[in-house]
Order: C-alpha cells, then sequence, then structure tokens
C-alpha cells in the first residue's frame, strides 16, 4: 500500500475569520508580523472563507512544473519542500498550484509555502475556533494498511455500523496471538464466531456466555502464562454484556487485575436482539422496552457510567473514546494493549446504532462526533500513576440540541427532558473534572505492577 | 463402613493419613497434577479449598489458584483454562452449584473434561447448611458424569479416577465426585496415599483441548451458531447432541475399566457402578446412594444374622444411569426399597427411585418397589432407620403392595 501523510484539515465554517494562524505563520517563518508573509492564506469569500494553502498534494503540479529541480516531495514526511539554491524564480509553480498553495512573496523575493513546520504547525496551534486541525490519522493509516486484516471480509453488521471497523481496527494492531472473546450481541451476531462450523475470524475466537466474558479470558490467559506463551485475551463486547449482566465478572476480573483486554463496545441497549433498554442507556431514550406512548415518554433512569466504575477499580488502564476521533483512539488502544500485559485494560469506545437510534445510516462519524463536540461523550483516560486526564477539551461545548435532533431516538423529548439530560451532563462533566483534578493524590502509587 | 470390596496389603511407597472428605479430595488434586484451580468457599465445601489454598501455598500442588468472586466465574475461569489446555478442578455445593449453573450447563455440551466435587448440601429454602443430595440430583439431566462416594478413601480414589474417566477420547464429559456434605466432608477415616509415580503412570500425559481449543496455533471459532430450521444447521445440533449422549454412555465401560485399573495398580478397588452387598439369595433388598451406606450395610449384616434373606445395592455411578447393572443386580428380588436423600418435586418420591423402576423396566416382570427418603438437611440416617427400611420393604415383599413414600426423619 502508499503511504499517507499527515494534514492540515480546514473547517471553513468554524473559521471567525481572525487571522491569527496567519500571524503565526509569518512570525515562524519570516520573523514578521506582515501577514501577507504567512504560508497560509484566509481570504474572504462571501459570507465565509476559503483557505490558500499547500495539500502537499501526492502528484504535485509545482513539483512537475519546476524546471530547475528546486521542488521536490518528501517521501517520509510528504511535504513538499522548496530548495532556494536551485530556484531560478520562473513561477512556473505558482502557475500549475489550483490552491494558492505556493505564492511569491514580493518582500523576500521567492516563492513560498507550507512545509508543516516540522510536525506542529504554528497556525494550528494558535487557532481557537477549531476550523484548523492537525490531522495525524496518516500514522494509523501506514502502520496497520499493510498489517493482516484478522476477520472475514464481508461481515453482516447493519449498514452504517462501525463496529467493524472498530473490529478490524484493534485486531489488526494486536496481531495472531490472541484469542478473542465475544459474548452474545452485536459482534457474534454479524459473525465473527460463524455459523455451523465456519468461522468469520482468522484468530481463536469463541462465544463465551453473556455473563462470563471476563471470566473465560482469565482462565485463558492466566494458563498461557503459565506455560510461558504470550497470547493475548482481548473481549469486544456490547454494553449490555458488559454493564448489566456481565458485570459481575468484569468487577471481579478487574479487581483481581486478570491480564486482559477489555472494549466495550457501548451502542447503549441490546440493539442486536431488537433495541432493548440496557444499563447504558441515557435518560429519556426511546427503545423497545422504554417505549413513548401517552404514559412513557423513553428511559426515566440516566446511564451508568461504566468507564468511571471501572476507574474506581483502579484498573491498569481505562479510556474512553469514539470512532470520530481515530487518531485518540489509536493512541488510547496502544496503551490499552501494553497495559494489558500487566493488568486489566479497559476502553469503552462509544458506538452510534444507525439502525436502533434511529438516524441515517451515512451518518455514523458525524453522530460520535457530535456526541463529544455536545459533551454527550467525554473522551478521557485513567492510569493508577497519572490519574484521569480529558484527552478532548470540554470547552466551548455545542449546545445539546445539535446532538439530540439527529437522533429519532429522542425525537419525542419534551423540554424538561432536555433540561434533565443537560443536568446530567453538567453533572457527568464536573464529577470528571473533579477526578481530572485529583490526579496525583487518591489515585497515585495504588496500581498493580 | 467400608466400600472396599478387595482389601490388599498397602504397597510400600503408599503413605497413611488420617483425614476427612475433603482433605482427600485436596490430596487428590495435589496427586493428579492440576495446573489450574478455582474457587469460591461455601458450607460444607470451604475446607476443601482451604486444603487447596495450603497445598498451594506450601508448594504441595504447583497449580494456579484464582480466587474469584463467585461460582459463576468459578467453572467459567476453568471453561477458558480448560480450553488453552489446563487440568482443571473446582468444588462447589447447593446455592453455589445453582448460581454456576449458566456455565455448567455448557460444560458437557463443549465436551470439557473438568472435575469438580460436589460436596451435597440441601438446597434453599427452607434455610438450611446442611448436607443432602438435593443439589446434584437436581443437575442429574445436564450431562455431566456424577459418582456417589461410600467413604473418604472412595473420594480420593474415584477423584484421580475422574481425571482418566473425564480425558478419556471415548468419554471427553466433565466429572461430578460427589461426598456427602458433613458426613463424609467432616468425618476423619484412615486414608492411603497412593504414590504419586503411581498416580503419574496410571493417568499418563494430559490431553484435554485436542478436540476443542483456544489457541493461536491452531486457530478455530469455539461454539459457532447452529441449529434453526432449514440448512445445515439443525443436523449439526443433533450431531453433538448425540456425541454427547454417546460420551455419556461411552463412560460406563470407561469408568469400570478404570476401576478394575485402580483396584490392578494401588490394592483398593472400589465397585465402578454398583455395588452388591449380600445380594446372594436375597428375597428382597435396598438400594442407598453416598455415605449412608455404611449404616445400611450394617442394618443388613445385623437382618442377615437374624436370618432375614435381605441384601443391599449401593448405586456409584448415578449417571449415566447404571441401569443394565441395577435391573440385572434386582433381578431375583420379590420386592426393594430405595432410599434417597432428596426429593423429586412432582412425583413424590425420590429421585432415585424413579431411576431404578425405570430401569426395572428391563426385568421380565414387576418387582414392587417403595421409596424412601430420609437424611435431608444433614439429618442422620442410622441403623434404627434402615431397620425401619428393611422391616417394610420385607413387607412389601409379602403382599407385593407399595405404599405411598416413607418420610424417615419426619418423627426424629
Amino acid at each position: 500500500m502508499g503511504a499517507a501523510y499527515e494534514t492540515i484539515y480546514f473547517k471553513a465554517d468554524a473559521c471567525d475569520g481572525c487571522n491569527e494562524c496567519m500571524s503565526a505563520c509569518a512570525r515562524a517563518k519570516a520573523q514578521s508580523d506582515d501577514q501577507l508573509q504567512s504560508r497560509i492564506q484566509i481570504v474572504p469569500s462571501g459570507e465565509g472563507f476559503e483557505l490558500a494553502l499547500c495539500r502537499q498534494c501526492g502528484d504535485p503540479e509545482c513539483v512537475l512544473n519546476c524546471p530547475a529541480g528546486a521542488l521536490a516531495k518528501n517521501a517520509g514526511s510528504g511535504v513538499i519542500a522548496w530548495d532556494g539554491s536551485k530556484c531560478v524564480n520562473c513561477l512556473l509553480c505558482t502557475v500549475g498550484c489550483a490552491y494558492g498553495g505556493i505564492a511569491y512573496d514580493a518582500q523576500a523575493g521567492h516563492v513560498i509555502k507550507c512545509d508543516m513546520c516540522a510536525g506542529d504547525p504554528a497556525c494550528v496551534k494558535v487557532c481557537t475556533t477549531g476550523a484548523l486541525k492537525h490531522v495525524k490519522t496518516a500514522r494509523i493509516y501506514n502502520e496497520v494498511g499493510n498489517l493482516e486484516d484478522l476477520f472475514a471480509p464481508g461481515l453482516s453488521g447493519c449498514q452504517g455500523c462501525n463496529t467493524e471497523l472498530i473490529m478490524r481496527h484493534t485486531l489488526r494492531r494486536i496481531g495472531p496471538d490472541v484469542v478473542v472473546a465475544t459474548p452474545p450481541g452485536c459482534i457474534p451476531g454479524m459473525g465473527s464466531v460463524g455459523y455451523n462450523g465456519l468461522t468469520g475470524t482468522k484468530v481463536p475466537v469463541f462465544h463465551p456466555l453473556l455473563t462470563n466474558t471476563a471470566s473465560m479470558l482469565a482462565g485463558v490467559r492466566r494458563h498461557y502464562k503459565r506455560m510461558g506463551r504470550d497470547v493475548m485475551a482481548v473481549a469486544l463486547a456490547g454494553d449490555g454484556g458488559t454493564a448489566d449482566v456481565g458485570f459481575q465478572s468484569l468487577s471481579g476480573a478487574a479487581e483481581r487485575g486478570e491480564e486482559i483486554l477489555y472494549i466495550c463496545v457501548d451502542n447503549e441497549g441490546y440493539m442486536n436482539t431488537g433495541m432493548q433498554r440496557s444499563g447504558c442507556t441515557p435518560y429519556g431514550a426511546w427503545t423497545s422496552t422504554t417505549p413513548v406512548g401517552e404514559r412513557a415518554h423513553g428511559k426515566t433512569q440516566d446511564a451508568k457510567n461504566l468507564p468511571l466504575l471501572m476507574v474506581m477499580h483502579n484498573c491498569a488502564y481505562v479510556a474512553t473514546a469514539s470512532t470520530a476521533f481515530m487518531q485518540d483512539l489509536y493512541d488510547k488502544l496502544e496503551r490499552a494493549i501494553e497495559a494489558a500485559k500487566t493488568g486489566f485494560a479497559y476502553l469503552h469506545i462509544y458506538s452510534p446504532c444507525t439502525t436502533g437510534w434511529r438516524f441515517p445510516s451515512d451518518q455514523n462519524i458525524e453522530v460520535a462526533r457530535k456526541a463529544v463536540e455536545t459533551n454527550f461523550v467525554l473522551l478521557w483516560e485513567f492510569n493508577p500513576r497519572d490519574g484521569l486526564q480529558l484527552t478532548h477539551p470540554a470547552e466551548n461545548a455545542k449546545p445539546i440540541d445539535e446532538y439530540l435532533e439527529v437522533l429519532g431516538k429522542y425525537r419525542h423529548l419534551d423540554p424538561d427532558q432536555v433540561e434533565h439530560i443537560e443536568r446530567t451532563l453538567a453533572n457527568n462533566l464536573a464529577r470528571i473534572r473533579g477526578f481530572a483534578a485529583a490526579k496525583g493524590t487518591a489515585s497515585a502509587e495504588a496500581g498493580r505492577g | 463402613m467400608s466400600a472396599v470390596l478387595a482389601p490388599k496389603p498397602a504397597k510400600a511407597e503408599s503413605k497413611l493419613v488420617v483425614c476427612d472428605g475433603n482433605e482427600a479430595a485436596a490430596w487428590a488434586v495435589s496427586l493428579a497434577n492440576v495446573d489450574m484451580v478455582a474457587v469460591y468457599p461455601i458450607t460444607p465445601q470451604s475446607s476443601l479449598v482451604e486444603y487447596l489454598a495450603k497445598f498451594i501455598a506450601d508448594g504441595r500442588l504447583g497449580a494456579e489458584i484464582v480466587d474469584v468472586e463467585g461460582e459463576h466465574s468459578v467453572l467459567s475461569v476453568l471453561q477458558g483454562a480448560c480450553l488453552a489446555g489446563a487440568r482443571t478442578y473446582t468444588a462447589s455445593c447447593g446455592p453455589g452449584l445453582a448460581f454456576m449453573f449458566e456455565p455448567y450447563l455448557r460444560t458437557p455440551g463443549m465436551r470439557l473434561p473438568l472435575v469438580m466435587t460436589i460436596v451435597t448440601r440441601d438446597t434453599l429454602t427452607p434455610q438450611s447448611v446442611w448436607g443432602g443430595h438435593q443439589d446434584a440430583m437436581s443437575v442429574r439431566e445436564v450431562g455431566w458424569v456424577q459418582m456417589y462416594c461410600e467413604s473418604v478413601q472412595e473420594v480420593l480414589d474415584t477423584t484421580i479416577m475422574a481425571y482418566k474417566i473425564a480425558e478419556h477420547h471415548d468419554v471427553m464429559l466433565p466429572v461430578n465426585i460427589c461426598h456427602d456434605g458433613n458426613y463424609l466432608s467432616f468425618g476423619a477415616a484412615r486414608c492411603e496415599l497412593p504414590d504419586q509415580a503411581e498416580v503419574n503412570a496410571f493417568l499418563g500425559e494430559k490431553d484435554v483441548n485436542w478436540h476443542v481449543a483456544l489457541d493461536p496455533q491452531r486457530p478455530m471459532a469455539v461454539d459457532p451458531l447452529t441449529g434453526g430450521a432449514g440448512g445445515p444447521g439443525p443436523s449439526a445440533f443433533v450431531r453433538y447432541r448425540k456425541g454427547q449422549c454417546s460420551g455419556m454412555q461411552n463412560s460406563l465401560k470407561v469408568i469400570t475399566d478404570m476401576h478394575e485399573e485402580w483396584g490392578r495398580r494401588f490394592g483398593r478397588s472400589h465397585a465402578p457402578l454398583i455395588e452388591s452387598y449380600r445380594m446372594d439369595g436375597a428375597d428382597y433388598a435396598i438400594v442407598t446412594i453416598g455415605s449412608m451406606t455404611g449404616a445400611a450395610k450394617d442394618a443388613v449384616d445385623a437382618a442377615r444374622a437374624r436370618g432375614e434373606k435381605v441384601g443391599l445395592v449401593k448405586v456409584k455411578t448415578y449417571r449415566p444411569f447404571p441401569a443394565e447393572a441395577l435391573a440385572s443386580a434386582l433381578a431375583q428380588v420379590k420386592a426393594f426399597g430405595v432410599v434417597d436423600r432428596s426429593v423429586s418435586f412432582g412425583w413424590n418420591c425420590g429421585p432415585l427411585f424413579q431411576d431404578a423402576i425405570t430401569a426395572m423396566q428391563c426385568a421380565p416382570t414387576r418387582i414392587p418397589a417403595m421409596s424412601f427418603i430420609g437424611g435431608l438437611a444433614g439429618a442422620d440416617l442410622t441403623v434404627t432407620h434402615f431397620e425401619r427400611v428393611i422391616g417394610r420393604t420385607k413387607e412389601l415383599a409379602r403382599d407385593g403392595r407399595p405404599a405411598a413414600t416413607v418420610w424417615l426423619n419426619e418423627k426424629d
């Protein structure tokens, strides 16, 4: 597979035209306050703004046009570098670029372009609106693109479900020395353990009971360890089997520090069996067992905060993650894999359910993103040494309506219910911040080695 | 008071100890070189797992011990370990057995050769912590092999044999050794510990997951979905079920062979399926199970001394039920009485009684039989109780008219 590279992503509707990015670039690259010397240019366009910036193209016209060999794409970083010692100032490069990514700087007397600041772009650092982002997911593609996909092609998940994404990425990263438990739910439902003697997985996989995933894995891992074999024990489980009927075995295994990577794919209910409520179903949500009628308006209790419960077990690692933030998910997956070599690692990944939450199947990642941007879902991680910390800023959260209104399961909500949800989210955030502030005190040095 | 049929001098390598049934079971586990034990304490099993923990702490048993948060996880941990290739052990009873029912139910279907002692205890409710067979009898139809012991020595010997039976390729099923709560769990007796090298030679190499495994070196999906209407599902399911039934029936011969080999190697023999005691020329018989048999044999001896033509048949292997052996042993009597330490709800009799009369369908003529229930919730079954059983069964042999179930401890 070819290589992918880091990039600077521009979200036009988030840009307020403050031009701080241009100032920062000019200062960093030309020690100047003149925004004309910035490699990034924000240009008013109608009501909003457009971006003029080098895209570090895969098949760059500027490089093709250059007669002097002054422009070259670096195969390692992907950055198109300009070499002043070779440049003949013909400006043919600027003619070739459709993005305004390379332009003549009159003060400098030659063309200028973005060099990505060696992987730490100055412009992104000063952008407070989120219009500019440094997207580093290229690393994921480069690192796992050539690793074997350990699930069979064509698993039968619902259209638009992100669980298949989670499964494939996780196993690619872990590799073949693994035993995978997939308790009853969507994950075996989409064929991971197979039917009638056929399997959907290229590594050892099994159905535990809905109730005993963590216990069975503990037995597997312990025996291999005893035999001197390094075989990883991984659970890919739903929220029902994790938070409800499987919680006792989960809690026991976490308390004992069993060396397991337990991934809970939280779609907020028993979606595989027809969308019944679980302990992870949020307040107000419609499910088939918390229906909406004249006298009932969805679930009347808040969701159980399962990842926080796992923090209270002082696991080697606990984190929440979202498939809308893959770089963050990947970083956490790596830390969880490492932690599971010596203790219990718990990863809670939110999985919007196109079928059960009632939204269009092409909107999964967007729904996941909105959940995080509205603070409905908080992204954080914990280990006993460093305590808990938020990994995605919770300030400037968007109004909760932006999340609720895209989901059919919340269509019936009245203002009181929305207010309840807002209160719950505020409490959740305050609690998580409390844990984050307490890091280094209560939980420090209490972990298992 | 002993199930030993033909005592021979102990071999020089053996060691004599005085211990109770719980300790004897722990000794057996130690001698069987088990890889992993998972435990959760419950009366009257607790001292058994304490002995195991101590043996492991002292380095006598090189197994991994997992102290889990409940019986459900006990069996689940062991299933995982077994699928990874471990020889395993646990013990439970009563409410603990009820709690582990979900993985218990699944173990024989996965054909995992787990070995588990049930230190039998009556089930709730009424609230009770004492012995009775209701726990083990309540799971009799699930597909585990069940053997009931009479003495401390038989507990030790049977527990070691259980591994060879469970792991036999013709069987591949989990095995319960049932020993009576209170009477065997805490009753101390002389017990001979077999030589380790001899036990090793008897058990051979362990081979527990050749047929189903969770092993990256031979990846497979364990327990994929089968059944449903149409396609290959239903027939696959039927083949699994039939295979399980075959394993169960095969175990009758394997159990017999293992007991025979045990006798040859260790100079101590126990009846494998049933034991016929003073059945020569018996006009009528009583049928027993478990530790009550000792007092029952004393009562039979006393009755024989008085000239009564009574014999006794003890059932050791309860699942699979030794129907042919029992029918053959009782073929010549005019009546028999069956003593249970548990009840079969809905039939108003004991479960062993039910099985016995079902087995007697093989007999050429109908033989009158009666159900006696005693020893519930730790109640003592004494020689006096068995004299009553013998007397009532004698009456039955005379008039051929069975009465309703007799509750032995009702007026104690």
